[in-house]
């Protein structure tokens, strides 16, 4: 075999062979990337508007969720995961404020930071009225802070 | 015919123990004692100079592979039963609670060790050349270590595991660009949920510990190519005064440039090969003096090892692990607090999640990796690195302050309160 076809047959050899671990690294990547998301849906269906009552707001465990329901303006839907690392934070009837147990953020009723280390005010989702009369939120559809639904009695 | 006899000599073909050639040949026969040399120099055998910490740690780790492993034959990773099986562990099955009192403590413990043994090795400057290498892996050993404890706090599902676990993996997420997508790839979603579960159980049985097994021996390895272990700093001679400059005296020859090789390495590769060493070989000094391996060395980590597998016994027969309600997504405990050695983390990722989760802990390994390449004064005696010991005792001080300020000193909505007032927990 010739020096040159040596060389470049070499190449060509070591090439593949780091391209395919290349590929087998990046297939393992991919493998423990999970496909399918087992997890409970971003849009649900909360409940009849009358079950809400007026005043401070109703907080869904399950989906992490605060329901504000006013007179004047109508039905707001809040996250209750602290923008800073996750920990569900909790509404004070005293101030009217959003505390974080972790490390001690404070957001006032519309979802601003007014103390400690989170980064973001609280997210706003999107609330609507299915066609049965319920009302639904959609948390894939984050919303300003002002967004309200007003539902007629 | 002795049958007896024949059978001991198909098992171990050494010498009788009382020859000096049975003693080299007990070492250098068996698969599991050859790590060590034949014969040592006996001051490396000094508490004073290693605390026996290195060993401390990796017998803590035999702790908990063995009581892991017992765990597992009653442990299912899956959220409810997994809290079930710890309830199990501890009030039904036999010995459950006593060997996962045995696992959580050996656990705190080596977390504790490692560090210890991390700042031996600094305060003696045993990673300097030719260690440093060796420090390297040390770090790495460090991470794993800290990367198991992680691991292995979610599996009893309980609400301390949730959260910390919650909030320690949000930190990952602050990192720029992959941040969101580790936080994915480790708990398998967007959740800390029973993917998550089933992911951390894994890395917790299977790959940190094999991980560690395999640098360990690299690490054991090393310790030997290096020359042994390094030489007591109180052995050290002080350097010479040409290095020093005198007012108004000459200036003194400059000093040879070329490094020799550690005065502690003994051997080399011999005849072997051809062509010049890149690394010099020094023969051992003179006077020198060494002991036999056995029984010298093995008697004091025998004593080590019945020290450290009793201490975590006694432990663990007067305190038991803690285990909280099962794990609430819905409700966060309050305060909540990670395990205590990322106290001193969270202090600082409350202040700010990017700066004290991310920044600072990358910059941490940074520096702690880069030690023996940026320590460029090759002396090891204490009285020559008085800045190295400054800084790296500032270092220490501002960790211990953190993590004391985190376990103690904060409170309900992680506000500040001094351990001596007494807070009835999470005003509704
Ligand atoms: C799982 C963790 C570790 C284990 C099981 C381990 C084990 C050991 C053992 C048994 C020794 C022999 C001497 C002694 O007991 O001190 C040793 C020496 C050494 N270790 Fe570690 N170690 C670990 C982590 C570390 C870390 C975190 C560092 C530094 C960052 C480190 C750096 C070194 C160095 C440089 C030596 C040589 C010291 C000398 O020659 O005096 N090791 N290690
Ligand atoms: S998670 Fe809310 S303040 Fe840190």
């Amino acid at each position: 075999m010739k020096r040159r076809s040596f060389l470049s047959w070499g190449a060509a050899g070591f090439g593949s062979l780091c391209a395919g671990v290349g590929v087998s690294l990046a297939a393992v990547l991919r493998f423990l990337t999970p496909s399918v998301f087992y997890e409970p849906p971003q849009s649900f269906k909360i409940g009849d508007p009358a079950d809400f009552p007026y005043g401070p707001p109703t907080f869904l465990a399950d989906e992490k969720i605060y329901i504000f329901r006013d007179r004047e303006k109508g039905f707001a839907a809040a996250s209750a995961v602290c923008t800073h690392l996750g920990c569900t934070v909790k509404f004070f009837q005293t101030d009217h404020h959003f505390h974080c147990p972790c490390h001690g953020s404070i957001y006032a009723s519309d979802g601003k930071v007014l103390h400690g280390p989170a980064p973001k005010p609280l997210q706003w989702f999107e609330i609507t009225l299915t066609r049965d009369g319920q009302l639904r939120v959609n948390k894939d559809r984050p919303v300003a802070a002002g967004y309200r639904l007003m539902v007629k009695a | 015919m002795n049958p007896i006899r024949d059978l001991w000599q198909s098992i171990s073909r050494r010498d009788p123990l009382s020859t000096d050639k049975g003693k080299s040949e007990l070492v250098f026969l068996n698969v599991w004692l050859h790590i060590h040399p034949n014969k040592v120099r006996p001051e490396g055998l000094k508490v004073k100079h290693t605390w026996y910490l290195g060993f401390i740690t990796f017998f803590l780790f035999l702790v908990l592979v063995t009581t892991g492993i017992a765990l597992m034959f009653y442990y299912r990773p899956y959220p409810q039963p997994a809290y079930q099986d710890m309830k199990d562990l501890q009030f039904v099955v036999f010995m459950g609670g006593f060997l996962r009192n045995m696992h959580r403590w050996a656990a705190h413990g080596m977390v504790i060790c490692v560090f210890l043994h991390m700042c031996r090795v600094f305060y003696t400057g045993s990673y300097k050349r030719p260690r440093q290498f060796n420090w390297v892996i040390g770090v790495v050993l460090l991470l794993l270590t800290l990367g198991l404890s992680f691991t292995g706090y979610l599996l009893p599902w309980d609400q301390l595991a949730f959260w910390a676990i919650t909030v320690g993996t949000n930190i990952g997420s602050y990192a720029p660009l992959v941040g969101a997508r580790v936080r994915e790839l480790l708990l398998g979603g967007h959740m800390v949920g029973e993917e998550a579960l089933i992911r951390f159980y894994v890395l917790h049985v299977a790959v940190l510990p094999s991980l560690l097994v395999l640098l360990t021996m690299v690490h054991f390895w090393r310790i030997r190519k290096d020359g042994g272990l390094s030489r007591p700093v109180w052995k050290l001679k002080p350097q010479k005064a040409a290095n020093l400059v005198h007012i108004g005296e000459p200036e003194p020859e400059p000093a040879l440039a070329a490094v020799a090789a550690a005065p502690d390495k003994t051997y080399g590769l011999m005849e072997v090969v051809t062509g010049r060493p890149i690394f010099e070989t020094v023969a051992p000094e003179e006077d020198e003096e060494t002991v036999f391996s056995y029984p010298y060395a093995f008697f004091r980590e025998g004593i080590a090892l019945v020290v450290t597998v009793v201490t975590v016994m006694a432990v663990s027969l007067f305190w038991n692990a803690p285990l909280e309600e099962m794990a609430n997504p819905a409700k966060t405990p309050n305060p909540a607090k990670a395990p205590w050695y990322f106290l001193g983390l969270q202090e600082l990722v409350s202040h700010s999640a990017l700066f004290g989760g991310v920044i600072v802990p990358a910059l941490v390994v940074l520096a702690l990796v880069g030690i023996p390449y940026l320590d460029s004064n090759p002396s090891r005696r204490p009285a020559d690195r008085k800045w190295a010991i400054w800084i790296f005792t500032v270092f220490v001080i501002v960790n211990i302050v953190l993590i004391i300020v985190g376990t103690f000193f904060r409170g309900p909505g992680w506000s500040f309160v001094p351990p001596w007032v007494h807070v009835t927990a999470g005003a509704e």
